[in-house]
Formats: structure tokens, C-alpha cells, sequence
């Protein structure tokens, strides 16, 4: 029997049967629903590894199953798919663990965890989606497994938070929905295709696209946090550590700008979507993110806020990627998507950290922490760098391409955003790296608990410390196979310029 | 596979320093480390003398697809020189440290800036080249502001601030070069470049990113506060070997010995010749001998500048040029390096040992500004004999402008000197000046050797001639610095006391030109921070207001009522179910 078309349903399983099953586990239970969170992980990792092999050798992973006449589920790892599924399995994996040593001792943590492991099976399911439906599918379950996980804490301000977030993806999802819809009226097919399923339309139909084109856009934009739909973004920073790690990194703002990608390359097709007109305004929207975002975060003194912010405007740099439409600037793009995961992920460890162990917030309060915390802070130091783009961390590799393809798309504007935004963060964070490192510690902390001879526990430092190494890593290591940038290449070969 | 070894082990020797500055960082291995950390560029230091690869190693795995090693000549002088320094400005540093607070900061730091500066000369690439340059840049910062007061604090702020604008100068010229080379390797971006039509904006790009490195005029402002805040084997470092990292990209990326860039060769000379002048009328306003040092590093890579700009003009007579600025480089790195722990050992010394120090600090100083038989006459005499090569109109006005550059340094020299005599309070005594004497004359020594030893034979060199060419600005110099000298003494005996020099000429402000540009540019940044700071949010609450105004007028409720009402008429209740039936249909 062919195992390969389970296979994308079992990556799917293996975070959903263990969040059932944790939902039904008593408080008290700690143990058991460690083994269960891990080894859900676990052997996602190991399946995505399996399936990683096989699509680099030729394999292909399809899973289908009718719902209505026309309409299906599809599951389909193609090597878009497993680059954010890998992503999503190995931070999901690192935050796990960091969430068991985040949460110790805390209540509800048996809803914590169920929905922590919804909301990545949410995530993997749209990595894996072959069709707009699935993906629609997916990404509204990934809205309503994160709103509990926003709103954790159960405070006022924790409500606030999740409240705006509900709004705004909600309607986000709705605008989707509508654009779905009406796309399907149109082509009577949402199948993923590379190189687009819309370009047989004849040209009366152009208006109805380019409306299409900026529901579905609009609609996605929200959870990418484009402007001006990322209000929900810096709000719903009040969730827990690492739970805005996650955000953050790979479920939601990911979900957003993957599925750009998507609607993009898959929906649309490049070439269509540019003849439309509708990727340069796309561009401009992108990298007016960039900049916007780089500007507000300079002014935050709470140190998450700041961090959300730099995503809103990070993450903008795959939507710019994509929206370039050329080869080279989309391997930046794709790229981007692993890299300012990696680096973010590490941030909010780090910021999480400084909360959990000195409960400092505020940047104005880390005069000097890195004394108490140098492991901490030296993985901060990574991911900050890498934002900038210093050389050689992963972003410097995402910006390198981002400028490269810019350049042979003609669209020379770019390289100004792209050093803009690079001196912007370095406006931001390089001050943070100045107080932590050279600023003299105050006399004391505004608490301090005690980890004995380590700097705070395992479980919090492991986890920010081992992706720090993969950004790193990354960007060390970034010309050889099955690396990001490699794997990013052999998208843009395999999937969305195909001769 | 034997063929590998050689280039191997080099760039492993080079990656060790960083390696220390991570074993610094374990309570394990930070004792034992802390010995070693002086020493980390040792190994390099002998590999190159004794065994010199010769081959590079290609890396296609690291970065963007590298290439390590040493190419030629000028790599291997590059990174000779280089080496020595830092191995010499380690053992400075032991003594020197030796009771000091945050003595494991300044060597992560320190191991970090070396391995940055090694790595890159071994760098044959543009992004292996990017991440040493990168490393070197920001690992420095950790050494400039070692001693934590406000006014090195401040050094540090202007420091970093002009790293990042020459890193992002650097990022777009290196990313331009590549799309229009379709390379990374050095050899084939230089020949790309050479037919690129963005040539002009990447030679800009390159001359402000490296610039910023090599103190070119107007870009220098960092530089004199920076060798004056960082501690003395720091600043020897940073003026003798990381200064000329700028040096080396320049001759790196620019199309040299491919095209003949008349116009950038123009810009080359002139803004050189401006640095060599400007940083010798600033420096002699100065009190604090480094800070003097500093004004003559920025007056000095002006001559290279201009060695470069010869270079451009003339891509035939390449090899002959590039050999006369690596031996300047060499020189004055060697012999900068010299003068700045000379002002570290004199400061430290006691009054004994101090006249015999002083005596000894005059065989760089005088190599500085090129007497006969010294390691600068020999240098300006291989630059001045490529003055052949410049552009017409220069021709006879450039070896003349070089010995005027001459004279000056030797005034600049001379006046360092007398700062140096001047009996100061030993206020920091060290209990052992061996521990600093030693690498110093080493250095002093080497410096004097080496550069003779890699001279390339010119018959010309000891003639009549070229004698007198060398000896008379030196003449001139000391002539009109005595009689400035003696005029004072005449002065201070007429008045009793005290109406030195210093009164008459004040002192500009170290960086200069930085202090009414920051001046400004404060008032103006915190006025746009602020200004932004309010009004980015204002404006999207105002956009979101009048969203909300917008819709205001109608209200809600009674709108849904009103529909509600025309749905509950039958007849168009079921004209939209008719409608959404047809819809449903039609779709599928």
C-alpha cells in the first residue's frame, strides 16, 4: 500500500489528536500532557523530515477527500507547503518546550495547551491546503484557536486585546470568504496551480479580478498585519510569552503572509496578477508597512511592543518579496518567511525570559541585564543583528536577495526601503543591545527569582538559545542543500516559474 | 587534497581568536583563556612568515558560495603586518590590563575585532568579505567605549552611528556589484564593474562605505574621537591595522588594473590631498597626543587615498602602484601603531625611563614623516615615482605637493613630540613598564625592519636625488618647527611665564566638523522624533474617526430595521431567494 498520500493527514494528526486528547486531561496531570505535547512534536518533525526527503527526490504527497460536488479538501505538500511546515514543526517543537517552562505552576493549563496545539495544527493545515477552500477552512480555525490562547491571562486588558484581535480577523475572514466565493463563480475551480487557474479568463472579467484580487488581499492582510489592518497586532501582544511567540513567528501572521504567496503565485499566477496592475500597488502598500511600522516601534518603551511592531514591519518584507514579481526578489521573500521567523521567535523567548525571571517589561528597565542574563541576551543580540541585516546573520541573507531581486526587476525604490528600514532598525534596536550590554545594572531587579546558578531555568533558555543558533545557522550555511535559502531557490524553480 | 591544508589551517588559525573569545565567555575554560587571549594572532603571525599558502579554498557551502585565502603578494603583506599588530597590541594589552576592571569584556571584544580583521584580508568574496568587515566594525565598538565615561560613551555613539551608514553604503554597493556581475568572487566583480552601467553609483557607494573605515575628509569624524576614548592597545589597532581594512576593500572592489576612471581618479586625488593637508593643519591645534595621532592617521590615508586615485588613472601600471600603497599601508600601520603605545608606555613610565622612551619614539616619528634611510622615505619614494602615471596636469604638481605633505608631517611629528616631553605626573604608574616596553620595541623595531625587507629593488633609491628629495622636507619641517619653538622660548623668558603656543593657536575640537554637525543634527532629529512620536498615531486615530464619523449619520439599528422590514414583505423576500438560488446554480 502507497503510504504517501497519508502522510500530509498525519502531519495534520499529530497535533490535533494530542490537543483533543489534552482538552479532556485533568489540571493535575503535568506529566502525561508533556509526553503527549512532545511527542505530537516530535513525530511531526520526523514526518515533515520524511516528506522533506521525498519531495526533494521527486515524491508526491497528495491526500483528497470530496465534500461537496466541486468542492474538496485537499492536502498536498508541495515544496511551498513543507518549507512552512517545517517552519511550523520545528517552533512548534522549541516553544512547546518553552511554554512547559513558561506556564509551570500556572492555572488552565490543559486549555492552554489544547488550543496551543489547534492553533498549530491550524497552522499546519494551511502550509498543506491544495486548494483556496482548504485553506479557507484552516485559516479560521487558526482565528478561533488563537483567540483563547490571546486571552489567557483573563485580565481586562488581556480581553481588550483579544477582543480587537477577534474583530479584526473576523472580518479579515469574512472579506476572504466573500472573495473566495465570488472567485469560485468565476472559475469554477480554487485547485492551487502554479502559475494560476485565472489567467483563461477572458478580459471583461478584469475588473471582477482585480476586486477579487483586493478582497482576498484584505482579507489576508490582516493577520500579515499590513497596513492599516495591524492595529490587532501590537494589542494582542498581552498574550502570553509564548504564545506571541508563536504569533509572531509562524500561526498567525505567517498564515497571512503565506497565503499572500499563495493568492499570488498559486491563485493568480505572477504573470497575471502584473499585467492586472495590481502587484505594484501591492509593493508600495508593503513597503509603506515596512517603514510605518519601523517608525512606531522606535517609540515603544515596552519591550513586546516594540518587538510587535518590528513584525509589522518584518513581515511586510515577504508581502514586498512577493509583490516585486520577479524570481529572484520572491527566493527573498520565501526565504524571509523561515528567516524572520527564526530571529523573531527568539526575541519574544528572550523578551519572555526577562518577564518570567527579572520581571522587566520595559526597555528603560535593562540597563545592564546582561550581566544577570548573558545567554539571554547574547540570543537577543543575534536576532537583533539579524534584523538589521547584519552580515551573517539569516536576515542579512533575506535582504541580500530582496535587494538582488529588486535590482533585476527594475524596481530600484526597493533598495531605498530595504536601507531605510535597515537603518530604522538599528535605530530601535541597537539602543536595547547598548543598555543590556554596556549601561551599568541598577542596584536591584523588580524581582528576582532565584534559578541558582543559572541564569532561569532550562526549559526558558534552551529554546531561544537553540533558534538563535539556527538564524545563525541559517545564514552561515545558506548556500548549502536543505537550507532555507536552497529550498526557497527550488520553490521559485520548481513551483512558480516553471517553464 | 594536500593542496588544501595549507589554506586550511590559515583560515582555522584565523576563526581561533573568535573561538577564544567564546571560550572567555565559560567559567570552565575562562582562566586558561584569558592567558591565551594575548596571543590569538600568533599563529597566524608565524604561518604567514613561515609557510604562506599560497592557495585559496573554495567554499561553495559558506555564505552566498565563498572563497578563503591568500592570493598574492599584497594579501600576504595585508595580512603579515596585520597579524603582527594584533599579536603586538595583545601583549601591550596584558600588561596594560593587567589590574584593570572588565578585563575579560575588552578580549571578547578584542578576539572578536581580530578575527573580523584577519578573516577579511583572507576574504576573496563579497559576502565573506561583508561578515569579517561587519564582525571586525561592531566588535570594536565593545573596545572603544571600554572605559564607560560619558565622553567615551559619546565617542562610541558617533561611532557606531557612522558604522552603520558605511555598512548600509557598503550593503548596496556590494548588492548592486553582484547584479551587475553576476559574481561574488572579487576578480570577476572588478571586471564586471569595470563595463557595469551602474558603475558610478557603486564606486560612490564603495568610496563612503570603505571611506568611512579609512577617514577619507568628511568622513573622518569619528576617527579622532575614537582613537582618543579607546584604551591604548586599542587605539593602536584601530589606526595601525583595522583603519587600513578600508584600504584593503577599496582595492578589493574597485575596478583597478581594468578600466582607467579618470574622473574617480580625479576625486581620489584631490579629496586625498585635502585629508593629508586638513589632517595636519587640525592636528597641530591639538593637545592630547592621541588625538594628534589620530588627525595624522586621517592626513596620512589621504596620501594612500591618493595612491589609489594613481591606481585608477593608470590600471597599466597597477602591480607598481598597488605594491607602493600595501608598503604604506605597512609603514604607517606599523609605525602609527609604534607612536600610539609609545604615548601608552611614556604615560606609564617613570622619570627614569622616561627620556630614554622619548629618545626612542623619535625612530617612528621620524619614519613618519620620511627622513633618509627610513621606512617612509622609501615609501614616498615608490608613491612619487608613480606620479608618472597620473593625469596629465598632475604630473608635475603631485611630487611636489608630496614633499609639501612632507614637511607638514614633519612639523605634525614634531609638535607630538614636544607634547611628549612636556614632564607629566605620572598619574598611572604601572608597577611593571617591562610588560609594556617589550612589544613596544618589537614593534618599534619591526618597524623599521620590515618594511625594507619586502621593499621591491629600485636601483634609483639611494641616489643623489632622491636623497635630497627626501631630505629636504624633513629640513624645511624641522627648520620652521625650531623657529616656532624658539620664538616661544624668547617669548615665555620676555613675559616671565606661560604664553606658550597653545594660547595663540586654539584648539579645534576633536572630530570637528562633528560638533556644529551634531548640533544640528540633534535639534533636528529630536524634532522630527518628537514631531512623529505624537502624530503617527494621531493621524490613524483621525483616519479611523472620521471612518466612524462617516457612518455616524446612519444609524445602524434603524438601518437593519428598515431592511428588515422590506424582507419581511413576502414578495421581495422571495425575489432574493430566487436571486441566491440562481447565484448557487450558476456557481456550481
Amino acid at each position: 500500500m502507497n503510504w504517501d498520500p497519508w502522510i500530509p493527514v498525519l502531519v495534520v494528526a499529530s497535533s490535533l489528536l494530542p490537543g483533543l486528547l489534552i482538552f479532556s486531561l485533568a489540571e493535575e496531570r503535568v506529566r502525561l500532557r508533556t509526553v503527549l505535547n512532545l511527542l505530537g512534536a516530535f513525530i511531526k518533525f520526523g514526518l515533515v523530515g520524511l516528506m522533506a526527503w521525498g519531495i526533494y527526490n521527486g515524491h508526491h504527497y497528495e491526500m483528497r477527500v470530496a465534500l461537496l460536488p466541486g468542492l474538496e479538501l485537499v492536502l498536498r505538500a508541495g515544496p511551498l507547503s513543507l518549507l512552512f511546515v517545517t517552519l511550523s514543526a520545528l517552533l512548534w517543537l522549541v516553544t512547546t518546550i518553552y511554554a512547559i517552562g513558561y506556564l509551570e505552576g500556572s492555572p488552565h493549563r490543559s486549555r492552554f495547551f489544547g488550543f496551543f496545539s489547534l492553533c498549530v495544527t491550524a497552522t499546519v493545515g494551511v502550509a498543506l491546503s491544495g486548494n483556496l477552500f482548504t485553506f479557507l477552512l484552516f485559516y479560521e480555525l487558526l482565528t478561533l484557536a488563537t483567540y483563547p490562547l490571546v486571552v489567557h491571562r483573563g485580565t481586562q486588558i488581556a480581553r481588550q486585546g483579544g477582543r480587537t484581535y477577534l474583530i479584526y480577523t473576523l472580518f479579515g475572514g469574512a472579506l476572504l470568504l466573500l472573495g473566495t466565493v465570488w472567485l469560485y463563480s468565476l472559475t469554477g475551480t480554487l485547485e492551487f496551480t502554479p502559475r494560476g487557474f485565472v489567467s483563461g479568463l477572458g478580459a471583461e472579467h478584469e475588473t471582477a479580478l482585480i476586486i477579487i484580487f483586493i478582497l482576498l488581499i484584505a482579507g489576508l492582510g490582516v493577520k500579515a498585519a499590513l497596513f492599516p489592518l495591524h492595529g490587532w497586532l501590537p494589542q494582542a501582544m498581552v498574550a502570553p510569552a509564548p504564545v506571541s511567540a508563536l504569533l509572531h513567528a509562524v500561526a498567525v501572521v505567517k498564515a497571512g503572509a503565506f497565503g499572500i504567496i499563495r493568492v499570488v503565485y498559486d491563485v493568480f499566477g505572477v504573470e497575471t496578477a502584473a499585467s492586472l496592475g495590481v502587484t505594484a500597488p501591492l509593493a508600495a502598500l508593503a513597503a509603506f508597512t515596512i517603514i510605518y511600522g519601523s517608525l512606531r516601534a522606535i517609540f515603544q518603551d515596552d519591550l513586546k511592543r516594540r518587538l510587535a511592531f518590528s513584525t509589522v514591519s518584518q513581515v511586510s518584507y515577504i508581502i514586498l518579496g512577493t509583490a516585486i514579481a520577479g524570481p529572484i526578489a520572491t527566493i527573498g521573500g520565501v526565504v524571509h518567511l523561515v528567516h524572520q521567523g527564526l530571529m523573531k521567535i527568539t526575541l519574544f523567548f528572550c523578551a519572555g525570559n526577562l518577564a518570567e525571571t527579572l520581571e522587566i517589561h520595559k526597555i528603560s528597565e535593562m540597563n545592564g541585564v546582561a550581566r544577570r542574563m548573558p545567554w539571554t541576551m547574547a540570543a537577543f543580540t543575534i536576532g537583533a543583528f539579524g534584523m538589521i541585516g547584519v552580515p551573517p546573520i539569516a536576515g542579512f541573507i533575506s535582504k541580500w536577495y530582496l535587494g538582488l531581486g529588486a535590482l533585476e526587476a527594475e524596481q530600484h525604490w526597493v533598495i531605498l526601503v530595504l536601507v531605510g528600514s535597515s537603518l530604522l532598525n538599528a535605530a530601535y534596536f541597537l539602543p536595547i543591545l547598548y543598555r543590556a550590554w554596556f549601561r551599568e545594572p541598577p542596584s536591584s531587579w523588580p524581582a528576582d527569582h532565584d534559578f541558582g546558578r543559572k541564569e532561569t531555568a532550562w526549559a526558558l533558555l534552551l529554546p531561544p538559545v537553540v533558534t538563535a543558533a539556527f538564524a545563525l545557522g541559517v545564514g552561515l550555511l545558506a548556500s548549502l542543500p536543505f537550507s532555507p535559502l536552497e529550498w526557497a531557490k527550488l520553490i521559485a524553480e520548481r513551483e512558480f516559474y516553471r517553464p | 587534497m594536500t593542496e588544501m591544508i595549507a589554506p586550511l589551517s590559515l583560515v582555522i588559525l584565523v576563526i581561533l581568536p573568535a573561538l577564544l573569545a567564546l571560550a572567555l565567555v565559560f567559567r570552565a575554560t575562562h582562566a586558561a583563556t584569558l592567558q591565551l587571549a594575548p596571543w590569538a594572532a600568533l599563529p597566524v603571525l608565524l604561518l604567514v612568515i613561515f609557510a604562506p599558502p599560497s592557495e585559496t579554498m573554495q567554499l561553495p557551502w559558506l555564505l552566498l558560495g565563498s572563497e578563503l585565502g591568500l592570493n598574492d603578494e599584497t594579501d600576504r603583506l595585508f595580512l603579515l603586518f596585520t597579524a603582527l599588530l594584533w599579536t603586538l597590541a595583545g601583549l601591550f594589552s596584558r600588561a596594560y590590563l593587567a589590574d584593570q576592571l572588565r578585563r575579560t569584556a575588552f578580549y571578547v571584544y578584542f578576539l572578536l575585532a581580530m578575527t573580523g580583521n584577519l578573516g577579511l584580508i583572507l576574504a576573496q568574496d563579497l559576502s565573506s568579505f561583508y561578515v569579517f568587515f561587519a564582525l571586525m566594525s561592531f566588535a570594536s565598538y565593545g573596545l572603544v567605549v571600554h572605559e564607560r565615561t560619558s565622553a567615551v560613551l559619546y565617542a562610541g555613539r558617533v561611532y557606531i552611528i557612522m558604522v552603520v551608514i558605511g555598512e548600509l553604503a557598503l550593503f548596496v554597493a556590494m548588492v548592486m556589484a553582484m547584479g551587475a556581475s553576476n559574481a561574488t568572487g572579487f576578480a570577476a566583480v572588478r571586471a564586471g564593474l569595470a563595463q557595469a552601467e551602474s558603475q558610478d553609483l557603486i564606486i560612490l557607494l564603495v568610496f563612503i562605505g570603505f571611506g568611512i573605515k579609512a577617514g577619507v575628509i568628511g568622513l573622518h569624524l569619528w576617527l579622532p574621537l575614537t582613537y582618543t576614548a579607546a584604551p591604548i592597545p586599542a587605539s593602536a589597532v584601530l589606526s595601525g591595522a583595522m583603519i587600513n581594512a578600508g584600504l584593503l576593500g577599496w582595492l578589493r572592489l574597485l575596478p583597478l588594473g581594468e578600466v582607467a576612471l579618470l574622473n574617480w581618479a580625479e576625486v581620489f586625488i584631490l579629496l586625498g590631498l585635502a585629508a593629508a593637508f586638513y589632517g595636519v593643519v587640525v592636528g597641530l591645534t591639538q593637545r592630547d597626543p592621541k588625538t594628534l595621532l589620530a588627525y595624522s592617521s586621517i592626513s596620512q590615508m589621504g596620501i594612500m587615498t591618493l595612491g589609489v586615485g594613481l591606481a585608477l588613472a593608470a590600471p597599466n601600471a597597477n602591480p607598481l602602484i598597488l605594491i607602493a600603497i600595501t608598503l604604506y599601508a605597512l609603514h604607517h600601520g606599523l609605525n602609527k601603531s609604534a607612536l600610539f603605545l609609545g604615548v601608552g608606555v611614556i604615560a606609564a613610565c617613570h622619570e627614569h625611563q622616561r627620556r630614554w622612551v622619548w629618545w626612542l619614539l623619535w625612530i617612528p616619528a621620524l619614519a613618519l614623516a620620511g627622513v633618509p634611510l627610513s621606512s617612509g622615505m622609501l615609501v614616498k619614494g615608490l608613491l612619487k615615482a608613480q606620479t608618472t602615471h597620473a593625469p596629465e596636469h598632475w604630473v608635475t604638481l603631485l611630487p611636489m605637493l608630496l614633499s609639501a605633505s612632507a614637511v607638514a608631517t614633519t612639523i605634525l611629528v614634531g609638535r607630538f613630540m614636544v607634547i611628549l616631553a612636556k614632564p607629566k605626573a605620572a598619574t598611572s604608574a604601572h608597577d611593571s613598564t617591562t610588560g609594556l616596553i617589550w612589544p613596544w620595541a618589537m614593534l618599534v623595531v619591526s618597524s623599521v625592519a620590515l618594511p625594507w625587507w619586502f621593499a621591491p629593488a629600485i636601483p634609483k633609491l639611494f641616489s643623489a636625488a632622491s636623497v635630497i628629495a627626501s631630505t629636504w622636507p624633513v629640513l624645511l619641517g624641522s627648520l620652521l618647527l625650531l623657529a616656532v619653538l624658539l620664538w616661544t622660548a624668547y617669548r615665555r623668558r620676555q613675559r616671565g611665564q606661560e604664553p606658550i603656543i597653545e594660547s595663540y593657536v586654539p584648539q579645534i575640537p576633536p572630530g570637528d566638523l562633528l560638533v556644529p554637525i551634531s548640533y544640528l543634527l540633534t535639534g533636528l532629529v529630536n524634532t522630527v522624533y518628537s514631531w512623529l512620536n505624537t502624530q503617527l498615531p494621531r493621524w490613524r486615530d483621525s483616519i479611523l474617526m472620521r471612518i466612524k464619523r462617516s457612518y455616524a449619520h446612519h444609524d445602524v439599528t434603524q438601518v437593519l430595521t428598515r431592511i428588515e422590514t422590506v424582507l419581511l414583505r413576502w414578495r421581495s423576500g422571495l425575489l432574493l431567494l430566487l436571486i441566491v438560488g440562481l447565484l448557487l446554480i450558476s456557481m456550481i
